[in-house]
């Protein structure tokens, strides 16, 4: 399993690296750069601007300079200065000097800001979200699922699967602002908007305070992002212990004497669930990194805007930045997967 | 055996959790990053907390912008409408717009001297003015190297200058200062000795700006955001200072003067200033009633909702809510216009047939009912029949030109139309013609009415096709369709930075939509318009009026000029067609006492909120 670890993560490495020549070619292939304006800029300031991006250079002098910058450690004697171009989102002092690595590069469109502040300020917004919208979809979908298969064809399973196709087919832009009107309106059980934790963030990812007034801002952007997830989760739960409930093994199961209920849990769920944790790896990456309708009806600072309008606005590291960090969560997210189906069903191997 | 089922579930969120709590992002040691020396003295800065309001209320004013992060505060950096709102909320320029008049005001210069060749304005400081920050607890005086409080000088204002024109500070707006005598060729990196721009501090209060040419709208510019005072010591460094570098506008460095300062910002989610005590305030710029501007950075429809629910003092109102809005009761004492001097309009492709002829522009022009598309379809702006908006300094006036521009006569612009089919032998349905915009589903609907009224009033099949935004920028100035969607916001608040610098030359640089309506001519060189004048006796005149109008000092002349020369514009050569001037409804609550603006910014030192 060891060994199997290993491959997989340096193929990571590789999978990241094409991701990156990938995204940086499209980027600029696609017409337009981020200094077009309705009002067109002179071109001698266009020049200015280019100069301080070093977008005057050849491309792949371009592309060359951004792997440089965000894979290639650094070691400096002096502290880093925490200006907008020497801003490293790992800095490690080690006896006398200082180690620097991974500049992801600033961003165009807040000159103040670089691509590492959107990932110490904006992501572990959203990855707060999506870890409890993610436990909303499984807390929601698993047991629906569940008693809609034992069910089959009973009320629970007709309510259950409608459920399910209520939260699929109700999305979030509508959802959100029907919630915010009622509870956090007219109720006033929730603040309508905002998030209850602010940067910096404690190990780059927990809020400060966990307290009530996090969970009181948290709890309907949770359950309207979670619920479309859920349903997704139900219906596959569903499909897939019905499918496992007719395979050979729980006849035998049942033909060896076993009371119901062990049949289901020991052998039936437990098989049933490869599909499900399948999903979970890229839902998890997708949660996690950010999604943009749900930040912006609910007025909350994570990054799922950033995938957007980093590409409308040709915010090229902003770009690379989101895309290459959605890459890295997916691969690692698809490896713990993989890992645990070797759990769920004894016959996967990868020795 | 349950337990098992139990052990599944809960291995899956441990997966999660651990998942989360070694993302990539591997915590930096946060300490390092924000733990700040200020002027020698070690300071933690962190994000202070809300503070609980004590007994006697503060007042603070709850607003909203986005969704997303505010761009910039910085001075020489900022070219939207939030990042200037509060720049010039924390900082003051040598003159300043009134909000209500829309006229130019002294402000940080007490006094202002012309030469006699009037492109030498020399200017007096005000004195006692001292640059001020936030500590995390309240407003305090920025020290210098001795102790002794630092105070805005006439060099904080040369070295601001100088700083936007650098081309190592690449800012988008440098271009704004072209009109001081050698600020392009410093900008553009003919010369790097910053002593050749005309601007000089003669000593600590008196500051001389020499300009290319005499006219009405320098001062305008000697005051526009760009133009303000900026601390040096924070941005580049010295003995007792650390340079921040574009890192200066953060929570905890920023510096400014004026009747606000930055208390915090956190990015993409709340801004907020304080009241600056140190701030001598005056008829013009006077002392803050309020405590503390805050902003929540969330989206329209959000601002909406927590404006319902009490938490905020002024929200716009998105599109689909307006009708609802308007018709109920109780918001009729909250309702208020609110102004962007800015103007959207369709631009004609003057070289692709058959928008090449002039009767075809004018007939499309003349079937567009501006008044019933602004009803309609658009719902918050006022209908356009010229191009400059009418807020701007110099601009003709719907009051004194009631007949200028525009308006829908479905009759005479089937005549138009009739001759150009019958000289050329065709027929309305024959004609191809193609109106391009950029994507969006407003745009849509508008191109859509338009397109229906030529079909009604022409018999014309105009065809839509829509790209994603710089796609759109780009395929604009290639010019392969005939019409194409445009709009224009004020730099400064005066037509000529409608009329000359949009649609004419100026010193060299080409009107911003020149190279999408090619006029005068197609041709164009690095960016350049080339044209040989007298080629086209109209587009001659148009510059002649605008050339004129800059340096009139009469204002009715002057806005009979500008008149005549938007009657050029969207009539004679129609090369617009001219759709809204923007505006927008806004609900302010009643304990906000506000001065409404005119001019798109708002002068919050003069709000108050009723206790």
């Amino acid at each position: 399993m060891g060994r199997y670890i290993a491959r997989r993560l340096i193929y990571l490495l590789v999978v990241l690296f094409v991701v990156s020549a990938i995204t940086f070619g499209l980027m600029h292939a696609v017409p337009g750069g981020p200094f077009d304006r309705e009002k067109a800029l002179p071109p001698e300031i266009i020049e200015n601007l280019n100069r301080r991006y070093h977008l005057d250079e050849p491309l792949l002098m371009q592309y060359g300079r951004y792997l440089y910058d965000v894979f290639i450690p650094r070691i400096s004697a002096t502290p880093p200065k925490g200006s907008v171009d020497d801003d490293f989102l790992i800095t490690v002092k080690l006896g006398n000097v200082w180690f620097k690595w991974m500049n992801f590069g600033p961003t165009y469109s807040s000159r103040s800001r670089t691509v590492n502040d959107i990932f110490r300020q904006q992501l572990p917004v959203s990855a707060q979200l999506g870890i409890m919208a993610l436990l909303v979809a499984i807390i929601i979908g698993m047991p629906l699922g569940i008693l809609a298969a034992l069910k089959q064809n009973t009320i629970f399973d007709y309510l259950g699967m409608s459920v399910a196709i209520f939260g699929v087919s109700v999305p979030v832009i509508i959802l959100g602002p029907i919630m915010i009107w009622i509870f956090g309106v007219t109720l006033k059980w929730f603040p309508p908007t905002g998030w209850g934790a602010k940067p910096p963030f404690v190990l780059g990812i927990f809020p400060r305070e966990l307290g009530p007034e996090f969970f009181r801002y948290a709890i309907m952007p949770s359950v309207a992002l979670g619920l479309g997830s859920s349903a997704i989760i139900a219906r596959l739960t569903r499909a897939s212990l019905l499918q496992t409930m007719r395979e050979d093994y729980i006849r035998t199961a049942r033909a060896k004497g076993l009371r119901e209920s062990l049949v289901i849990v020991r052998h039936a769920l437990k098989n049933s669930l490869i599909p499900v944790v399948t999903i979970l790896g890229p839902l998890f990456a997708a949660l996690v990194t950010g999604t943009f309708v749900t930040e912006v009806t609910f007025g909350i600072p994570g990054m799922g805007r950033y995938f957007v309008t980093s590409i409308t606005n040709r915010d090229y590291p902003v770009i690379m930045g989101t895309i290459l960090l959605y890459a890295l969560i997916l691969v690692i997210a698809n490896l713990v997967v993989d890992i645990v189906y070797a759990y769920l069903d004894p016959r996967i191997r990868y020795d | 055996m349950r337990t098992k089922v139990w052990m599944v579930l809960s291995v899956l969120l441990a997966v999660a959790m651990l998942l989360a709590a070694c993302q990539p992002a591997t915590p930096t040691p946060q300490v390092i990053i924000e733990t700040v020396v200020v002027e020698g003295t070690p300071r933690v800065v962190v994000a202070t907390p809300q503070p609980t309001q004590p007994a006697e209320q503060r007042k603070v004013l709850r607003l909203a912008w986005g969704p997303g992060d505010i761009p910039t505060i910085d001075t020489a950096l900022a070219v939207d409408v939030i990042s200037i709102q509060l720049i010039d909320s924390m900082t003051v320029g040598l003159t300043r717009q009134n909000e209500q008049t829309a006229e130019l005001e002294l402000a940080m210069a007490t006094e202002v001297k012309t030469s006699e060749d009037g492109r030498t304005y020399t200017f007096t400081i005000k004195e006692g003015v001292p640059w001020v920050r936030y500590n995390g607890k309240e407003v305090e005086q920025v020290l210098d190297c001795d102790g002794n409080p630092r105070y805005v000088t006439a060099y904080d204002f040369e070295y601001g200058i100088l700083r936007t024109l650098s081309p190592a500070t690449a800012s988008d707006y440098a271009y704004v200062l072209y009109g001081i005598e050698g600020a392009a060729a410093y900008n553009q990196g003919e010369t790097d000795d910053p002593s050749t721009v005309g601007v000089k501090a003669l000593d600590e209060k008196t500051l001389q700006i020499t300009f290319i040419e005499p006219a009405v709208y320098n001062l305008n510019i000697a005051g526009l955001w760009v133009a303000h005072a900026q601390p040096k010591w924070i941005i580049e460094g010295d003995d007792c200072t650390e340079g921040r570098g574009e890192r200066w506008t953060e929570t905890g460095f920023y510096q400014g003067y004026g009747p606000f300062t930055l208390k915090e910002w956190v990015h993409d989610s709340e801004i907020s200033i304080v009241k600056n005590p140190f701030w001598p305030g005056d008829a013009v710029v006077p002392s803050p009633k309020i405590d503390e501007v805050h902003w929540s950075l969330i989206d329209t429809s959000a601002a909406l909702a927590e404006f319902e629910a009490g938490n905020l003092d002024v929200t716009g109102i998105p599109t689909g809510d307006i009708d609802r809005i308007i018709s109920d009761p109780k918001y009729q004492d909250m309702l208020r216009d609110t102004y962007t001097l800015g103007t959207e309009f369709y631009a004609f492709n003057t070289t692709k047939a058959p928008t090449d002829d002039v009767r075809v522009r004018l007939a499309l022009a003349l079937s567009v009912d501006q008044e019933a598309i602004v009803k309609n379809v658009i719902k918050t702006g006022s209908p356009a029949h010229w191009f400059t908006h009418p807020g701007v300094a110099g601009a003709p006036k719907p009051e004194k030109f009631p007949n200028l521009g525009v308006y829908y006569d479905p009759d005479r612009a089937k005549a138009l139309l009739d001759e150009y089919l019958k000289e050329k032998g065709l027929t309305a349905d024959q004609l191809d013609i193609t109106l391009m915009f950029n994507t969006s589903e407003a745009h849509k609907r508008k191109a859509e009415a338009v397109q229906a009224m030529w079909k009604e009033v022409l018999g014309i099949n105009v065809k839509l096709t829509n790209q994603e935004w710089k796609v759109y920028l780009k395929q604009r100035v290639a010019g392969n369709e005939n019409i194409y969607r445009g709009s224009w916001v004020q730099d400064y608040p005066d037509a000529n930075n409608f009329l000359r610098e949009v649609f004419a030359d100026n010193n060299g640089t080409p009107g911003a939509y020149q190279d999408v309506v090619n006029w005068p001519v197609a041709e164009s060189e690095d960016g350049r318009i080339v044209y040989t004048p007298g080629t086209n006796p109209l587009y001659d005149k148009f510059v002649e009026l605008v050339l004129a109008a800059a340096k009139e000092t009469d204002p009715d002349k002057r806005m009979q000029l500008y008149a005549e020369a938007e009657k050029i514009l969207v009539v004679d050569a129609a090369v617009i067609v001219p759709l809204q001037w923007y505006a927008s409804k806004i609900l302010v609550s009643p304990r906000v006492v506000d001065t409404p603006s005119i001019t798109g910014y708002d002068r919050y030192e003069k709000w108050d909120i009723k206790s």
